[in-house]
Parts: C-alpha cells; sequence; structure tokens
C-alpha cells in the first residue's frame, strides 16, 4: 500500500500572465488529517480543483494512491469524496433524493446507505424538505454526507464548516476525527477557521500566492508557534534600535501597543536582557512565548518583519 | 457509463422545469383540437379531418416546439449544473469527460425527444376521438413523422447542449438558444441565397430539412437523407461538445 495518497510534483498552473500554483511539492501521507492553510485567492480551491480533475495544471503532476497516468488518476478519485468551493445540492431535492443521485453517481449497490449516510451526518428524519429550504449548517452536514457516500479512502472538504453553529462544528470535527482515527480516511481540510483546524489537523501546508511555502507536522508547528521573546520596556523605540545596532537582528516586531516580539535569541535570552539593561532600559515584562496557528500563518505569509 | 446514464435519467425524473414543459404541452395538446372543433369541427359545419389535423396543425406547430422548447430544458438540465456546483461533483467522481458528456447528452435527448412528441400526439388522439376517428392518417406517414421528428429532436438537442456547456449559466443558455434558433433560418436562408456553398450546407442542414418531414409523399432517396442527416449531425455536435467540454475547466 502506497505511503502517500496524494503527491504532486513540480505543479503549476497559470492563467494568462497570472500564476495561481508555482512549482508546488506537497505530499499527504495516508491517515493523515491534513490542514492547507492560504488567504483567500492563495491558490488553495486552484490545486484541490486540479487534485479532482476539476482544472488542468499548466505544468507537473500528480499521483493518486500512487498512480501516476491519466487513466489511473481518473479512476483512483472513484476512491476520493470532495466537497469543493461549498456543497453542490440539487436544490429542488430532499436530502434523501439528493444522497440517491450521488449514491446512482458513484454505483453505490442498494438504497440503505441513504438513510445510514442521513443518520451519520445529522439529517434523519427531515422528511420532504427540499434542499433549496435548508439552513447554510444542513446544507454543509449534506455535502459531508454525500463527500462520505461510497466509504471514500481520501476525503478532501475546501470550508466544510462554514455555516455551521457552534454545536455543528464540534459534531462535524468529532465526525471527521472518527473517520480518521477509526476508518483511517485522509482528509485534507480548507478552512479559514484557523483555530478549528488546529484542533483537527495532524498535517499543515501553506499556502501563499500559489507557492507553498511549507508542511509541517503539528508536532513541528507546536515546536515553532513558541518562538518569540516577547519584551515590554519603558522606550520600546530605543529598544529596537539597540537589537539592531547592538545585538544586530532585526527578527522582530514592534507591536502597536509598545511590546516587542523577538524571533532571536531564543537559546540566549539572557544575553538579551542583561544587553537591555545594560543600555539603561526598564524591563517590564520579558517571556519567552507561544503563538496560535493564525499568528504563526500570519507570520510565515509576511505580517511580520523578520529579518 | 451505466452509472452516469442513471444518475441523469434519475435527475431528468426530478426535473421541475422538464414536467413543468411536459404538462404545459399537454394541456395546449388537449385544449388546441378543441379550440378547432368547437370553432369548425364536430360542432360546427366541417367535419375535420384527423390526417390534416396532425399534419398541418400539430407537425406544423411542432416545428416551432422541437427547436425552442427544449432549449428551456438545456439550461435547467445542462448548464445549471455549473451554476448550482453540482458539475464539481460529476467532474470529480472518477469518470471521464467523454462518458460524462455522453452521458448527459443521452438523457437530455431522451428529454427533448419526449418534448418534441407530446404536443403531436396528443393532438392526434385527442382529435380522434373528437371527431370519431375521421378521416386518420396512415399509420405508416404517423410512424415516418413521429420517427423523424425523434431524430431532428436529438439533432437540435446536440448542439443545445453545445451551447449549453460553453455558457454555463442557465439564463445565457436559455436566452442565447432561443434567438439563435428563432433567428438561425432566416440568417442561413439569406447567407445561402448570396453563397453557393452556404446554400449547399443549408439545403443538408437539419435546418431545412426538418420543415420537410410532414411532406405526405417521400422518395426513398430523400427519406434516406432525411434518416442520415440528424444522425450525422447528433454525431459530430455530440463529439464537438464532447471535445469543448473536455478542455473546459469546471469553476
Amino acid at each position: 500500500m502506497n505511503e502517500y495518497v496524494l503527491r504532486t510534483n513540480h505543479l503549476s498552473k497559470r492563467y494568462k500572465k497570472q500564476i495561481a500554483l508555482d512549482n508546488i511539492d506537497l505530499t499527504i501521507k495516508r491517515g493523515s488529517i491534513y490542514g492547507f492553510i492560504g488567504q483567500n485567492g492563495a491558490g488553495k480551491s486552484t490545486l484541490i480543483r486540479v487534485v479532482t480533475g476539476l482544472a488542468y495544471p499548466t505544468s507537473g503532476s500528480i499521483e493518486l494512491f500512487g498512480k501516476g497516468s491519466q487513466q489511473e488518476i481518473i479512476q483512483a478519485r472513484k476512491r476520493i469524496g470532495t466537497i469543493i468551493e461549498g456543497p453542490a445540492l440539487y436544490p429542488q431535492m430532499t436530502a434523501a433524493e439528493n444522497l440517491e443521485a450521488h449514491r446512482l453517481l458513484k454505483g453505490i449497490p442498494g438504497k440503505e446507505c441513504v438513510e445510514k449516510t442521513l443518520a451519520l451526518v445529522g439529517l434523519q428524519g427531515i422528511g420532504k424538505k427540499k434542499a433549496k429550504n435548508f439552513s447554510l449548517g444542513m446544507k454543509q452536514r449534506l455535502g459531508l454526507g454525500i463527500a462520505l457516500l461510497g466509504d471514500p479512502e481520501f476525503l478532501i472538504l475546501d470550508e466544510p464548516i462554514n455555516g455551521l453553529d457552534p454545536m455543528g462544528v464540534v459534531e462535524i470535527r468529532e465526525l471527521l476525527k472518527k473517520l480518521n482515527q477509526e476508518y483511517g480516511i485522509t482528509i485534507l481540510i480548507s478552512s479559514h477557521i484557523l483555530s478549528e483546524l488546529h484542533l483537527l489537523a495532524t498535517h499543515y501546508g501553506i499556502i501563499h500566492k500559489g507557492e507553498l511555502l511549507e508542511q509541517l507536522t503539528v508536532k513541528e508547528l507546536n515546536e515553532r508557534c513558541q518562538q518569540y521573546i516577547h519584551v515590554k520596556v519603558d522606550d520600546p523605540e530605543k529598544a529596537a534600535a539597540i537589537f539592531e545596532t547592538k545585538l544586530r537582528t532585526t527578527q522582530f516586531e514592534v507591536m502597536p501597543e509598545g511590546t516587542i516580539k523577538l524571533f532571536d535569541y531564543l537559546d540566549s535570552p539572557g544575553s538579551v536582557s542583561k544587553t537591555l539593561a545594560d543600555e539603561g532600559l526598564i524591563i517590564e515584562q520579558f517571556m519567552p512565548m507561544g503563538e496560535d496557528l493564525e499568528t504563526y500563518f500570519s507570520n510565515r505569509i509576511g505580517g511580520v518583519q523578520h529579518g | 457509463m451505466d452509472n452516469l446514464v442513471k444518475t441523469e435519467l434519475f435527475k431528468l425524473r426530478k426535473d421541475r422545469s422538464f414536467w413543468t414543459l411536459i404538462l404545459g404541452l399537454l394541456a395546449s395538446g388537449i385544449l388546441y383540437p378543441m379550440l378547432i372543433f368547437f370553432n369548425d369541427g364536430v360542432f360546427g359545419a366541417d367535419a375535420v379531418s384527423v390526417k390534416d389535423l396532425y399534419a398541418y396543425t400539430a407537425l406544423g406547430g411542432n416545428s416551432y416546439i422541437v427547436k425552442l422548447v427544449p432549449c428551456i430544458l438545456a439550461g435547467f438540465f445542462i448548464s445549471s449544473e455549473f451554476s448550482l456546483g453540482t458539475m464539481k461533483s460529476i467532474g470529480a467522481s472518477g469518470n471521464s469527460r467523454f462518458r460524462i458528456y455522453f452521458s448527459k447528452l443521452m438523457i437530455f435527448s431522451i428529454g427533448a425527444v419526449i418534448i418534441s412528441l407530446t404536443f403531436p400526439i396528443v393532438i392526434m388522439i385527442v382529435g380522434a376521438i373528437l371527431s370519431g376517428f375521421n378521416d386518420m392518417p396512415a399509420m405508416d406517414y404517423v410512424v415516418r413523422t413521429l420517427g423523424l421528428t425523434l431524430l431532428y429532436a436529438a439533432a437540435f438537442a446536440s448542439i443545445m447542449a453545445v451551447v449549453s456547456i460553453i455558457f454555463t449559466d442557465s439564463g445565457k443558455t436559455i436566452g442565447f438558444l432561443i434567438l439563435f434558433f428563432i433567428l438561425f433560418d432566416s440568417i442561413f436562408y439569406a447567407l445561402s441565397q448570396k453563397f453557393s456553398f452556404i446554400e449547399q450546407i443549408f439545403n443538408y442542414s437539419v435546418f431545412k430539412l426538418f420543415l420537410e418531414i410532414s411532406e405526405f409523399d417521400i422518395s426513398n432517396g430523400i427519406l434516406l437523407k432525411l434518416v442520415l442527416v440528424p444522425i450525422i449531425t447528433f454525431v459530430v455536435f455530440g463529439l464537438i461538445g464532447s471535445l469543448v467540454f473536455q478542455k473546459k475547466e469546471i469553476k
């Protein structure tokens, strides 16, 4: 069995002069929950569309379940469940009819899976209500149900928790965890709600302006998220000048409220505090700090001055 | 292919626009002969000939239905898949674009054929009942004209399907197709008067030949032409559509 469910090799996608994907080498290991992070227009959906066959790459290639030829990839897509840019529903059909249409599409024998899936996503007993009358949360659940039909080995979910109420978010999170842990389903999930991703993902990929900046495991992320020294002094401007002249580093950020985040000298914080004190500054706060995923992401895409 | 065809058939059965169009045509097919009979038929001075009613009223009126009414179905059955986002599920389902397109075209053509046959069949049945089966058309004439209507409906459907996947928006598709089918005959005819090669194309096009299917006396040679041209049109436009769909990025 192949270790990776998805690999892209130097994958690029251009629309005329605009680069949507730039030389992407992405790998998703079997059994992982891959959190795909990026701003609007960063290239997340484009990559998902290329992987699912809705768009074509300008150059580079993809491998799905270790299969790389055109025909093999088309066949391999039968093993994937998707929600791409929102749930795809027929508004005039009920939830059961929507599932039935997709059951037929996937060639799943027996109608019992429809009721089973409705129960799985918490939509049992909604009767004849048409999808057009569903709340956004119900549509998301149904979209997830459609993606789960046919017991896929790989779920690709683009913003699957948009519009869900807090309880719904928790339920879907638990469901995805269960699918991953008990059934071994690999999940690629993109979401703007990074705090939610942080509770779910085992791996992360950060994409910015079509470039895959970084891929890291949750362990690596947790390590990197604790990577600055929080400094509060009586004169932050002077402190900034001292960092640049005495400590010869530009890896810091002066925050609007006057505190400073120093991303350098993590191994020797004592030398920093000593230098500041020697220059006559009063140190009010000095401590190593961690970041949440949002801050890390923001820093990673260039939200802070990092030398 | 089997799964795709079953899915498309399921969706056609659930398509509200399809049933609305069928109901409208059923109502027209029932009411129209009644109006004629109240004016001229068994309730008027002269007995109505079912043969004439079928050949001139049913098939004559149906020439607009075959070209215009399925345009609405094309918008809702094909283009709306793009605007609803459901085409993304189909595109990502692990089926080749060729299969997806031909399944869609096949079932859309069946829908267009049902739409195209409803009006003449209902008019003929209602006319026959109201007239007491007076001067019925010959069975071979009915079979030939309905068979040809079926072929031309499928040929027009293949043209409509190409436009539907290009526009990917039901409103634009319906608007463009209706204008196209209303104006194209006249434009094509006008051009054919100026350029002889266009005249040749026009004479062998479904647009011209479709107008000849209700003729009572057709030689075997012309009948062969009437049968082959829509089949070739269906295949050619089916292939063009599948190539367009193959290249198309689904958004």
